[in-house]
């Protein structure tokens, strides 16, 4: 009982609600497998394209497929204000992406961020996803994190054609986001109407 | 000294909320603290406890108005939520306060 009476633990617990079912791991591997195609097929202005459908796919899926399992929570004033923050954080760091992006593949980009771009990019975005993560507790994330700047290190100073260290990067996080997903599924079986109705 | 405190110092017991002391009942409060709302599937989930033990606290609970019921619409279908009062707040904070000084009031062996 001691270990959940602690209200910093159930705080955390109810981040981890958001994060349990794989969703979101998958989102960011779609991401990562995302950027990687629009290098490959010279679109990485559609980098936020990409971001904001799967986003929305992500949310649509989680409604019906995680709610029915774990319920549903609405968050306290003081967690809306960090997420509001954070989205923020986010929302200048896309920016600050898109912008290097723009800057990669028009000609009147600086020297240093044609020859670090891979390298710059990969760790903003690792900083981006472990940042956020470590913040809510959800340590996996800073593994991916991880893979994403290796994904950047690998590209600046090997001939792999940088687009593949991102797909495969993506493809690793895919993978165990399916995993989480289905282990989730698992555990948690749709509790059926009935039941839900007894407490309506 | 005020009758509150002659009363921590006397009975120290007596101060402590029993309705909120019940372990069960005291998850269900600390995890409605923790968040704004909550449906009855995220606490049975959370807790662990059966529907019919989680259905019976939480009625008891609204019997003291330390839970109140909102009835609003998710993805247009109606959907009970659950919420702490501004009561079951206050109440949970003092127990946590009073269970403090009980125990930190207890001899060291």
């Amino acid at each position: 009982m001691n270990k959940d009476t602690d209200l910093k633990k159930l705080i955390r617990r109810t981040y981890l609600v958001f994060f349990q079912d794989g969703l979101w791991d998958i989102f960011l591997g779609l991401f990562i497998i995302g950027w990687g195609l629009s290098i490959l097929t010279d679109l990485a202005y559609l980098v936020g394209g990409w971001f904001i459908c799967f986003y929305f796919i992500i949310w649509g899926i989680k409604r019906w497929l995680t709610y029915p399992r774990i319920g549903y929570v609405k968050l306290g004033d003081r967690e809306k204000k960090i997420r509001m923050g954070i989205s923020i954080v986010l929302g200048i760091m896309v920016l600050v992406g898109i912008a290097f992006a723009i800057a990669f593949i028009t000609d009147e980009r600086p020297q240093w961020i044609a020859d670090y771009f891979p390298l710059i990019f990969s760790g903003l975005l690792a900083l981006l996803v472990g940042g956020i993560t470590w913040s809510f507790g959800i340590y996996r994330f800073l593994f991916y994190a991880a893979l994403i700047f290796i994904a950047g290190v690998v590209q600046q100073w090997t001939e792999i054609e940088w687009a593949y260290s991102y797909i495969g990067a993506g493809v690793v996080i895919i993978l165990l986001g399916i995993i989480i997903l289905i282990h989730f599924i698992q555990k948690y079986p749709k509790m059926p109407q009935e039941q839900l109705d007894e407490l309506s | 000294m005020s009758s509150l405190d002659e009363n921590r110092v006397r009975k120290p017991t007596k101060l402590i909320n029993r309705i909120i002391h019940e372990p069960a009942r005291y998850l269900i409060v600390a995890y409605l603290y923790v968040v704004e709302s909550a449906d009855a599937l995220y606490l049975q989930r959370q807790t662990g406890l059966t529907w019919g033990n989680l259905s019976s606290h939480l009625s008891k609970l609204e019997s003291v108005g330390y839970v109140q019921i909102i009835k609003e619409f998710l993805d247009k279908k109606p959907h009970t939520m659950l919420q702490l009062t501004k009561d079951g707040r206050k109440a949970f904070e003092e127990y946590r306060e009073n269970m403090k000084q009980v125990l930190n009031k207890l001899p060291q062996v």
